[in-house]
């Protein structure tokens, strides 16, 4: 798909999202709705461009960057190792699944109030239940991709005298590596969830607590300027995933050669 | 280069499943297959022939009888023997380039500098005619050439046994005939010992010293033909031998009369 094609099929999205911040542009300045509690688009975006300019969004941005990046590192890696351990080795399937199946659908912000008991209101609690809400998509799918790799392929690895150890290594791994990167794109969405939520409870800053405080304070053009801080980190986030993505597991769907 | 071994099948059996479900897959077959010999083996389909490829490869352990390679028990995937998938599409690694892809097959095998690896992709690569797409991925070539690339493979591990399961079926006719003639050539180059499991009774006939004949299943040795082809074999010529007409006749006989269920089996 060419640059020009790409911007023809983004243009009528971006003219309705231009269209529904104009409406609502003018719901806010005509006082249908209060303006009290949602500030005219214009106002936000004012908010934002301040809190960048004068260098206040950074501390938390990147506090909160660091976190997310921490935790959900620790969660996709150790996703990965064990479910590429479980998906492998059938006893130890047999072992952990029941166990996956009853943690899996507990939400996470349910731990936190246990997690802050045990680990306090700092980072290690907000990495740690970072790293758990990453760590059970990128399992569920590793294990998923592990156990579908196609048999031609390790019997292909064991007949060119391949050892197991090579072939959960040189086979396993890579033929899973695209449901790897699908479980991580979950993950990738519920660790920004869930770092903003826990923040929000610690109030040790980062862009959760920086947006509760100023709603505390009636600082309500601030707390969008927030949101908006938080919109563009997850598209950038998103966006460089995607990027990522394509190159690594490069073999998926080769539209262009 | 590394002369071909012998084997030799002795009595395998393959039962899978037990109770009310058990399936006889293959009962009792034995042969001898000799050093270097292009041997095929043809059947009515679900017979059992790619279960007993399987076995011989060590992919999968008998249910009773064994298997000798060069006097010595197989036990386990023996090194020296290399097994040509029919589906070339995925035993070919898509992460991996096509050198790497035949890298794959030989380089864990030995102390190798990168150097070293690359010239013997590239001389396997050249000799199944595919030096200029040493760079490219697996997707990108055509079915054929895929299957080119499986073969470079295989034999850049230099096997003493090539096991061939159905390999070319799954591509056009025209590229069939091509990759006969390309197997032949390496296999007359190299001298390893071939085995052939298809279904194409010319394909069995037109590659071999010896065609094995299977039953329905449980699969067990029909009877065993010499085609007493002159080679090298021509791709025209040969098939138009009236010996070549007659063992094919003598071959479609057999899987016909299996085939229309004349025998139902106990």
């Amino acid at each position: 798909m060419t640059v020009r094609n790409r911007v023809l099929t983004l243009l009528p999205g971006i003219a309705f999202i231009v269209f529904a911040v104009g409406l609502l542009e003018f719901a806010t300045r005509s006082a249908a709705i209060n303006p009290a509690a949602v500030p005219p688009p214009s106002a936000a975006l004012e908010t934002f461009a301040a809190l960048v300019w004068s260098g206040q969004v950074w501390k938390p941005l990147v506090q909160t960057f660091l976190l997310l990046a921490a935790g959900y590192g620790i969660g996709c890696v150790a996703g990965t190792l064990f479910g590429i351990f479980m998906g492998t080795f059938r006893a130890v399937y047999d072992l952990f699944e029941p166990l996956t199946e009853l943690l899996r659908p507990i939400p996470k912000p349910a731990l936190l109030p246990a997690l802050m008991l045990f680990l306090g209101l700092g980072a290690t609690m907000k990495i740690t239940i970072v790293a758990l809400a990453a760590f059970f998509p990128v399992l569920i799918n590793t294990v998923q991709g592990a156990r579908s790799v196609d048999p031609v392929m390790s019997d292909m690895a064991r007949t060119f005298g391949h050892s197991r150890a090579a072939i959960v290594w040189k086979i396993v791994f890579p033929a899973t590596a695209p449901y790897i990167a699908s479980g991580m794109r979950v993950s990738l969405g519920l660790s920004l969830v869930v770092v903003v939520v826990a923040e929000m409870l610690a109030s040790t800053g980062g862009i959760g607590a920086a947006m509760l405080d100023s709603q505390q304070m009636f600082h309500v053009r601030e707390t969008y300027g927030w949101l908006i801080v938080l919109a563009l980190l997850g598209l950038a986030l998103s966006g460089g995933f995607n990027w990522l993505e394509r190159r690594i597991v490069f073999w998926i769907a080769p539209s262009s050669t | 280069m590394t002369a071909g071994e012998a084997l030799q099948i002795d009595s395998i059996t393959k039962t899978f499943g037990s109770g009310v479900g058990q399936v006889e897959a293959i009962a009792s077959f034995s042969l001898d297959v000799e050093a270097g010999e292009f041997l095929s083996i043809v059947g009515p389909s679900g017979c059992g022939k790619s279960t007993l490829l399987q076995i011989v490869a060590g992919l999968m352990p008998p249910t009773s009888g064994r298997v000798l390679l060069g006097g010595r028990d197989v036990t386990g995937e023996p090194a020296h023997m290399v097994y040509l998938f029919q589906q070339y599409a995925k035993s070919l690694l898509p992460w991996m380039t096509v050198e790497a892809n035949v890298g794959f097959g030989f380089e864990h095998r030995g102390k190798f500098t990168p150097e070293q690896a690359r010239v013997r992709c590239r001389e396997y690569l050249d000799m199944v005619g595919l030096g200029d797409v040493a760079h490219r991925y697996p997707w990108q070539l055509s079915g054929g050439m895929q299957q080119r690339v499986a073969i470079a493979r295989a034999l850049s591990a230099q096997p003493r046994v090539l096991l061939l399961d159905e390999p070319f079926s799954s591509v056009d006719a025209l590229t069939r005939l091509e990759l006969h003639a390309l197997i032949l050539e390496l296999w007359e180059k190299q001298q390893f010992t071939a085995i052939l499991v298809t279904h194409d009774v010319d394909e069995a006939v037109f590659l071999a010293d010896r065609v094995a004949m299977l039953t329905q299943r449980p699969a067990t040795l029909f009877g065993v033909m010499e085609t007493e082809l002159p080679r090298p074999r021509r791709p025209v010529e040969t098939n138009e031998l009236p010996r070549f007409l007659e063992v094919r006749h003598r071959l479609l006989g057999h899987l016909l009369a299996k085939g229309t269920g004349t025998h139902d089996g106990p």
